[in-house]
């Protein structure tokens, strides 16, 4: 790993991470990158497989830190692993180029990983559903709602930028965009609803 | 009537905490009442979450991204000049020591690239190569099973044209197994052979088999007395594989009488026979029957005779029941049980007619008279031992 830069323990990257440690976050990510990538290759898949996989599992791990809602039971490394080998399982099957078992390393844990894996996706279907709802409200919706949420600007910046004559007239519109989004966010969303 | 843009401003206010006191007293009472109401701020929050949480994962995708577009160029900066120290050192080294440079372990992306694919198709071709192994087996036994099934009506010919062509392949290879067969017993003592010879006249002439005195320099005589003379080949036959030999040793007297004689006729079918010959160190008596008046591949100047016969026997005489010497041995077939191969002594008996009325050199005066006759036969042997020698031959 870098030089110079502090090694820290699983307890360590875990707090860090929630106070927003982007260094943490990015030695934490290079520590585990060869054991996933060497998994994924080893069971037929690509680097870039590889890369997407691992974004995905350290986001769930990420994300799971940030809610305050990881109850971890082993180390990091193996949640990593467990999740990571989840998601690559559910992909080789959406190949279907997948014929059988996997070349595991390491016996399966129980790691907590499959039922963390169940609500990031329904989370992932939630956020998709957003995404295309955001696609569909049209402009200047779409950059407003995005410039106040995504990119956290302020309701001055916003009103700058797209000539509103003052912060009440843009802040009305944003709430008459986010009306509209209500409506294509939830029906969408409720559709998909089993 | 509010709109629902109204009541999104009223929410946001009542979360960012912006509200005036006596208004959040009054919507959180409203709140309590109006259900409706309550489901409106939920739906409110949950867009505004999930908004946030977009937000948040976006963010959090670019710095993974970016975090991994670092991590590469970080491995492809000092993968570049490592290889680069390497390359250096190694050209040091080859100006301070003179020597190739050593191999560097490097991979081409060529390799890569191979490596990936038979990473990821490692078990098809695995798979692909055992089907093909399999075929290949499939379709040589098959062939084969198919080959086997044709046969069955020309087994019998086919065994008999190899029979044939073995036969064929004895009689060339004949000579030359009897020349080896020779060199067996002496093989302590390389480049001389022996066989067996024994006495023509009482004068000094052997006869023994061409194939033993075949490419000799010199040749010696030793007798059971262990007395060796100096012989010299006088005529040779070589499509009888006969030879005849005279001693030329000043200690030489003369054999004394022969107790045999020569059959100028054919033998019977079936007449009992036995030769003496030195397969090994010491004399060596053998019989057995007369089998056959030809001899291998129906040479009518051959008998075949059913004498366990071995490498040395060569030369020796071959005697009926009666002490009349008809034959001198030759050879054996290899792939039959106890053929042995004699040259007819009538064959002999022409040669020597011819030699005397040649006139080349002394007449022969042959045996005429047959002391053995009547006699049992280790009476025979003890009288023909004599006259019976190894015949040494050195290159």
């Amino acid at each position: 790993m870098g030089k110079g830069q502090p090694a820290y323990t699983d307890e360590e990257f875990v707090a860090a991470i929630r106070r927003d440690d982007d260094r943490a976050l990015a030695q934490l990510y290079r520590l585990h990158f060869p054991m996933i990538s060497h998994y994924v290759l080893q069971n037929s898949g690509t680097d870039d497989e590889a890369k997407d996989v691992y974004q995905e599992g350290v986001m769930v791990f990420y994300e799971k830190v940030r809610d305050g809602s990881l109850e971890l039971s082993c180390q990091i490394k193996t949640y990593l692993y467990a999740v990571c080998r989840r998601l690559w399982l559910k992909r080789l099957t959406e190949k279907t180029r997948f014929s059988g078992r996997l070349d595991d390393h390491e016996p399966y844990l129980e790691t907590g990983a499959e039922a963390d894996l169940e609500v990031a996706e329904e989370r992932d279907r939630q956020l998709g559903t957003m995404s295309q709802a955001l696609e569909r409200i049209g402009e200047p919706c779409r950059s407003l709602l995005e410039g106040f949420y995504l990119l956290d600007k302020s309701m001055q910046q916003l009103t700058a930028e797209f000539g509103y004559t003052n912060a009440d007239n843009a802040k009305n519109q944003k709430y008459k965009c986010l009306v509209r989004l209500k409506k294509l966010f939830f029906s969408q969303y409720q559709e998909h609803e089993p | 009537m509010k709109t629902e843009a109204d009541y999104f401003a009223l929410f946001d206010a009542y979360r960012a905490g912006t509200l005036p006191a006596d208004e959040r007293a009054g919507l959180e009472l409203r709140l309590a009442a109006d259900a409706d109401l309550a489901r409106r701020l939920q739906e409110f929050e949950e867009l505004t979450g999930t908004l946030t949480a977009y937000g948040r994962r976006l963010a959090l995708r670019r710095k993974l991204h970016a975090i991994h577009a670092d991590m590469e160029a970080e491995q492809a900066v000092r993968l570049t000049p490592l290889a680069k120290v390497a390359e250096e050192d190694e050209r040091h080294e080859r100006f301070a020591t003179g020597q190739a440079p050593r191999p560097l372990l490097r991979i081409s992306r060529t390799e890569e690239k191979l490596r990936a694919f038979w990473n990821s198709h490692r078990a098809t071709m695995m798979v692909a190569a055992s089907v093909a192994v399999m075929a290949v087996f499939t379709t040589l036994l098959g062939l084969e099973w198919w080959r086997a099934s044709q046969r069955p009506s020309l087994y019998g010919y086919t065994v008999l044209r190899r029979e044939v062509e073995r036969i064929k392949q004895t009689q060339r290879s004949m000579n030359r197994t009897l020349n080896q067969i020779e060199s067996a017993p002496e093989k302590s003592n390389p480049g001389k052979f022996s066989g067996t010879g024994f006495a023509l006249t009482a004068d000094g002439y052997l006869v023994t088999s061409y194939h033993v005195i075949q490419g000799a320099d010199s040749l010696l005589i030793e007798g059971r007395d262990r007395q060796r003379l100096r012989a010299e080949p006088v005529f040779t036959d070589v499509a009888h594989d006969l030879a005849i030999l005279q001693i030329k040793d000043k200690a030489f007297k003369g054999f004394g009488r022969l107790p045999y004689s020569f059959k100028r006729g054919q033998s019977d079918l079936g007449e009992k026979v036995y030769t003496l010959g030195y397969p090994r160190e010491d004399l060596v008596f053998n019989d057995g029957s007369l089998s056959a008046r030809s001899g291998f591949e129906g040479d009518t100047g051959f008998y075949q005779i059913s004498i366990p016969v071995n490498p040395g026997n060569s030369g020796g005489p071959l005697l009926d029941d009666k002490g009349n010497l008809i034959g001198v041995i030759s050879g054996r077939q290899m792939d039959v049980q106890s053929a042995a191969f004699a040259t007819k002594s009538s064959y002999l008996m022409r040669l020597v007619d011819s030699l005397g009325s040649a006139g080349a050199g002394q007449p022969y005066n042959l045996p005429r008279s047959n002391q053995l006759t009547g006699t049992s036969r280790p009476q025979q042997i003890r009288k023909l031992q004599d006259y019976v020698f190894v015949v040494k031959v050195y290159e």
